[in-house]
């Protein structure tokens, strides 16, 4: 597991090249891998693909591959399933780690809030290929609405 | 992966001898037979459910020595506990003894029944009454902090509460989820669906069937209809289940069935999972159903937030005590601030009409210096609650008739004096000669919100479920908290339900 850390080196290091050396990418069929490509499974990325589950700004600046989280789950996108927060943890390291970092939003920071101290499963309200959520609004709708516990959730 | 259809079923008690062939749209189904179960997991106890209930129970019998499972089908854990506004009822309590407050198990059932129109199962009421202080006692050993002071809750004829130090239930919650993960012989699971009881032969409660990986969907109309996700999984559970799932307030369905005056769209105070589907599958097992159509308002909530946000706690430690609720039409007083919930959200929905003319509560500074700051600071700052130098602003600020409302405040402020409301008999002698006089003011608009289903599943005081079809207890099946109905009649008096999930979450981890 300790391979993804290495792995998004790689990742940063690739992305790296790609602003130095900008590759036209032609639009239609990529073949594309997992940066291990070590006898694993490929995804076949289609601009089909890309459109129906696209990646947060920051992840598809380090051009992470569908398998880069969905590993083990055979090469078909419209078969994996949601990874769940230990997937998230392997390279932002631990939820108490987060919560520290993001102590700067304040009291009511949602990652060591009072309700659930630093519990939350990450996807309850950060998604990768939709929209995330502010789960917090659900009670604290005045709060969230007006920016005034934290920003639009990344 | 059990090997098992629609077909196996048993029907449970003097039935269960003469099984009956159903084919598989029967509506008769309720429970699977265990016969030809392959059992995925094996454990002594499943309680389903993860707030102040589940919790209890789940420390409780692990305590015991037996190895517990506790399943949870939302991504949090906690339920409406953690969202809950804290508040512990303690029937002869420690700080009682420090500020001098005589209580006892009779007055706790006096107030009790008066909110619940005597339709109070008492035999379950003197339980929590009777252990309340043990409930006190196992949150404080799981590292629970509580504010030095007690509250006094409308409809108790003397102040009895306990406020969490974080003024949340999470301040008992995530210490108890604290205390529950270090215990090895307990399992944890969230995002875990209960779907089904599986029994024996003679009708005993002998495991469950689960989805793991259970997403629930937060858009969905109907998240227990149309959610599909997460992995069948057989669970067997040797000593045998706990129910701690909670009330109904958020099943829309289930909610309109028993009470079709609620409207659809009403907002609650609940949490989005909280649904009946464990509850309908008891009474499908044969389960009685007490006081279903019994739904309670929550009279503290804002109009001008969603949920219990950040007004209700404010209103009901400051204004609703320390102050007054009037008509924003005649600046009049109109209720009992301190009566029970029913009582006053009766009295409330006859003044918003139907014109939404949503009352004001109001409090001076004097209130305010009497709470936990943090209560006033979050309502401040969101909005919901408004600060004025002076009355007449206030009055301005929500075009009230000023004069009326000064009248009405020198009325109420009289009566704390003469520690007597000789007009909605509030009982001002708890008020600690708070009056209405010290700037600033604060004002707030109220509206009643969906709190409480009142009703649910009768147990003993052993926790054990009721049959209709045997009169007796379901073997290997027990409940407690929000799932029970009928223990609080018809208006449960606040703060008493975290006692009640408490005491019973104990009772039931003791008698399984």
């Amino acid at each position: 597991m300790k391979q993804r850390a290495q792995n998004i080196f790689v990742a940063l290091c690739l992305s790296l090249c790609f602003t130095l050396l900008p590759l036209t990418l032609k639009s239609g069929e990529v073949t594309s891998s997992s940066p291990d490509l070590k006898g694993r499974e490929t995804v076949t990325m289609t601009q089909e693909f890309k459109e129906k589950y696209p990646l947060k700004r920051v992840h598809a600046k380090l051009s992470l591959e569908c398998l880069f989280c969905h590993d083990g789950q055979g090469n078909n996108p419209e078969a994996f399933k949601a990874v769940r927060e230990k997937t998230c943890l392997e390279c932002h390291g631990s939820k108490e780690k987060i919560a520290q970092r993001l102590d700067f939003i304040g009291k009511p920071n949602p990652h060591n809030s009072i309700h659930d101290g630093t519990r939350l499963s990450c996807d309850e309200c950060h998604y990768e290929h939709k929209a995330s959520i502010n789960m917090c609004a659900e009670c604290h709708e005045k709060e969230i609405a007006t920016n005034m516990w934290m920003r639009k959730t990344p | 992966m059990a090997d098992i259809t629609r077909r196996n079923f048993v029907k449970l008690g003097a039935l269960s001898a003469g099984m009956v062939a159903l084919g598989e749209s029967s509506l008769g189904a309720s429970v699977l037979d265990q016969k030809g179960v392959k059992y995925d997991q094996e454990y002594d106890v499943v309680v389903i459910g993860s707030g102040f209930a589940g919790l209890a129970a789940t420390i409780t019998a692990a305590e015991k020595g037996l190895k517990v499972c506790m399943i949870e089908k939302m991504g949090r854990f906690g339920g409406n506990s953690i969202i809950n506004g804290g508040l512990f009822a303690v029937v002869n309590s420690p700080k009682q003894k420090a500020e001098g407050v005589q209580d006892s198990i009779e007055l706790y059932l006096k107030d009790m029944l008066k909110a619940g129109l005597n339709m109070n199962h008492t035999d379950n009421l003197k339980v929590i009454a009777a252990r309340s202080a043990d409930a006190l006692k196992l949150t404080e050993k799981c590292g629970a902090k509580y504010y030095e002071k007690l509250s006094h809750l409308g409809g108790h004829s003397i102040p009895r509460t306990y406020l969490t130090s974080t003024a949340s239930g999470a301040g008992i919650v995530q210490p108890m989820l604290g205390y529950a993960e270090k215990l090895s012989n307990v399992t944890l699971k969230n995002r875990t669906k209960f779907d089904d009881f599986i029994a024996d032969d003679s009708g005993r409660i002998v495991g469950v069937v689960i989805r793991e990986n259970y997403k629930f969907d937060m858009k969905a109309l109907d998240d227990h209809a149309e959610n599909k996700t997460g992995e069948t999984k057989y669970i067997k559970a040797r000593k045998g289940v706990i129910l701690a799932s909670g009330g109904f307030c958020r099943d829309t369905f289930l909610r309109n069935m028993q009470d079709p005056s609620i409207p659809l769209e009403c907002d609650t105070t609940n949490q989005p999972g909280a649904t009946g589907e464990v509850i309908m599958k008891a009474l499908e097992l044969g389960a009685v159903p007490v006081q279903m159509s019994w739904i309670q308002w929550g009279p503290w909530a804002s109009p001008d937030e969603k949920g219990f946000g950040t007004a209700s706690n404010f209103n009901i430690n400051a204004t609703f005590r320390y102050g007054i609720t009037v008509d924003t039409k005649t600046g009049k007083r109109f209720m009992n601030e301190l009566a029970d919930r029913r009582v006053r959200s009766l009295a409330m929905f006859n003044v918003i009409g139907q014109d939404q003319n949503y009352p004001i509560n109001i409090c001076d500074q004097a209130a305010v210096d009497k709470i936990i700051p943090d209560l006033t600071a979050k309502a401040l700052a969101s909005g919901v609650v408004k600060k004025f130098n002076t009355l007449d602003e206030l009055a301005a600020a929500y075009k009230m008739p000023a004069a009326e409302l000064k009248k009405t405040v020198e009325a109420y402020n009289g009566y704390v004096t003469a520690k007597k409301d000789t007009e909605f008999g509030k009982p001002v002698h708890g008020v600690e000669g708070v009056q209405i006089n010290k700037p600033p003011f604060y004002g707030t608009r109220g509206v009643p919100k969906l709190h409480y289903t009142m009703g649910g599943l009768k147990i003993n005081d052993k926790a054990q479920i009721i049959s209709t079809k045997t009169k007796k207890p379901i073997p290997g099946l027990f409940s407690a908290g929000g799932v029970n109905g009928g223990i609080h009649g018809a208006s449960r008096l606040g703060s008493c339900s975290i006692p009640d999930c408490l005491v019973f979450g104990m009772v039931a981890g003791e008698n399984i």
